[in-house]
């Protein structure tokens, strides 16, 4: 391991290189391998954020590895609600992200392993970079049978998908990044990757499923440590590097100055949920109460995260019309979120009488709500 | 609407024209196979991160050029700003996301924005069809004209993308 003052002093000495003569550019062939410390989603992306925003790529490119401990990670026009299910999330404790790069969700957990490829936007070239990495599987385990698809997908014996891609392009810089299956919990894979939520109506970019295999159920030898050795030393091979991997730590400010911050957005309501695109909820819900089932219509427009139009159809004697109508008011312009839903339908209840069969029947219609969310 | 104004606009960046002795400027050329007007042609700058601006009254149309959508391939969505946004020159305005790449767009101009294309919510892949028609992205207010002067005309960027192909 390369200590923290020689890494930063690299990293520093990539910012500041100006790019290279002409005549130069073409022989130069520099990069840098680095290894993230932290197994959290946000400080890992926020890493991708930093190099894509600070370093200059121009003679220097860069592979970032990195593992993430349970986490869904959605692309970045992508609609949460749609893509996955946000209650088994909370319920186990699974962070949920949004990349600023496009495609579709992905599952991590430490059985998976990310690799990110920094270049110039000039230089983006994804499809070399998964050839890069099936020659590096390939010389590990010379009989796996996998290859790239047109949609850079890396499929394992000619189904089973064992890598996703994404990039993004920014103004003189891009990012490659793509998931590597060696050891992941596929059932909690499938399990949270399964919408529940019905009668969403919405333009964001879908997911394209696929059926997944781990590398570990083809060769149970190969471990992610192998394979971020094998893939760092193809790397460094092809880039005529030094095939060392730098360990840098995400919360480090003396080596990346005001990562710290960049983590910190990449966390808030207003990016995960607040950034899907506008989208409609138009759906009917069932509520047994003693001897009666009650269908409920509801309609929502979601805008920014947040209900802009909301309409609850259900029989007026079930609840009093001003109630419910208070209820419409008050949901319209908050998060489309069961957390604050809950904070609001509590204060609403406490200005409503003290009847007993109200309360059950107004907590029911609320539950249901929040199951929509 | 400024959207029927654009759609006097020709399409065919020079690109796809084939070159021709110095005498003949590109837009007489454009105006010849297209029969487009040669002033609403020289109208159009280009920034060297492939978006275009057109002026008319004012107000910028703004877009990206058939280069860019070329590359980009299919454009599935089209994150676009508010309107009312004020934008700096270069200030990212959005992205285009294609092939599962997001691209963000730069603005070429200050000025603030006065109307985003609504059809590419539903149609994205206008951008591909009609990169300088139907599949315009944003109009805007132009805070300072000065900042059209040091964009790239028709022939400027033709030249530029040449440069950057070889």
């Amino acid at each position: 391991m390369v200590p923290q003052s020689s890494l930063k002093n690299c990293l520093q000495l990539l910012c500041i290189l100006q790019a290279p003569k002409a005549g130069f550019r073409s022989t130069a062939s520099g990069g840098l391998i680095m290894q993230s410390t932290s197994n959290d989603v946000y400080q890992n992306l926020a890493v991708e954020d930093w190099i894509h925003d600070h370093m200059n790529l121009e003679n220097q490119q860069v592979l970032f590895l990195w593992r993430n401990s349970p986490a869904v990670v959605i692309g970045r026009h992508q609609n949460p609600w749609q893509e996955c299910n946000l209650r088994l999330l909370r319920q186990k404790n699974i962070k949920l992200a949004r990349r600023r790069s496009g495609g579709g969700t992905v599952y991590h957990d430490l059985g998976n392993i990310n690799l990110t490829f920094f270049t110039t936007r000039k230089k983006h070239e994804r499809m070399e970079n998964l050839k890069l990495v099936v020659k590096a599987l390939k010389a590990l385990r010379p009989q796996l049978d996998i290859h790239v698809t047109d949609r850079y997908d890396i499929l394992l014996d000619r189904q089973y998908k064992i890598s996703g891609t994404a990039a993004k392009l920014g103004r003189t810089a891009a990012y490659h990044h793509c998931t590597l299956l060696c050891n992941t919990d596929k059932l909690v894979l499938s399990s949270v990757l399964k919408s529940p939520y019905k009668g969403l109506k919405s333009n964001a970019t879908p997911s394209v499923p696929a059926a997944v295999k781990n590398l570990f159920e083809e060769d149970s030898s190969l471990t992610s440590e192998l394979l971020l050795d094998a893939i760092a030393e193809e790397y460094a091979m092809q880039h005529k590097i030094d095939r060392h991997i730098n360990l840098i730590n995400p919360a480090d400010e003396t080596v990346l100055p005001g990562i710290n911050n960049k983590a910190k957005e990449l966390q808030t309501w207003e990016w995960v949920y607040g950034k899907t695109p506008k989208f409609s909820v138009s759906t009917h819900f069932n509520i047994a109460y003693k001897d009666s089932v009650l269908d409920v219509k509801v309609d929502m427009d979601v805008k920014h995260g947040r209900i802009e139009v909301c309409n609850i159809d259900l029989p007026e004697q079930w609840l009093p019309p001003a109630l419910c109508s208070e209820l419409v008011k008050n949901l319209t312009g908050s998060k489309f979120c069961p957390n604050e839903t809950t904070v609001l339908v509590t204060t609403l209840l406490r200005a409503c009488p003290q009847d007993g069969d109200l309360q059950s029947r107004w907590n029911l219609l609320c539950e249901n709500i929040k199951m929509l969310m | 609407m400024a959207l029927r104004a654009l759609r006097r606009v020709g399409p065919g960046l020079a690109p796809r024209c084939p070159r021709l002795p110095p005498p003949l400027p590109p837009r007489v050329l454009a105006a010849r196979r297209l029969g487009t007007s040669s002033l609403v042609l020289s109208a159009r700058k280009f920034t060297d991160k492939h978006e275009w601006i057109s002026v008319e009254n004012g107000i910028g149309t703004v877009g990206i050029s058939n280069f860019a959508q070329e590359a980009l391939g299919d454009v599935v969505y089209c994150s676009l700003p508010e309107i009312g946004t004020k934008l700096n020159k270069h200030d990212e305005f959005g992205a285009l996301e294609s092939v599962k790449a997001a691209s963000e767009l730069y603005s070429p101009l200050s000025g603030e924005v006065t109307a985003i294309n609504d059809a590419l919510a539903d149609n994205p892949g206008l951008v591909n069809k009609s990169c300088y028609q139907d599949g315009w992205l944003i109009k805007m207010t132009v805070e300072n004209p000065a900042e059209l002067d040091e964009l790239m005309n028709e022939d400027a960027y033709e030249k530029y993308i040449k440069s950057i192909e070889d």
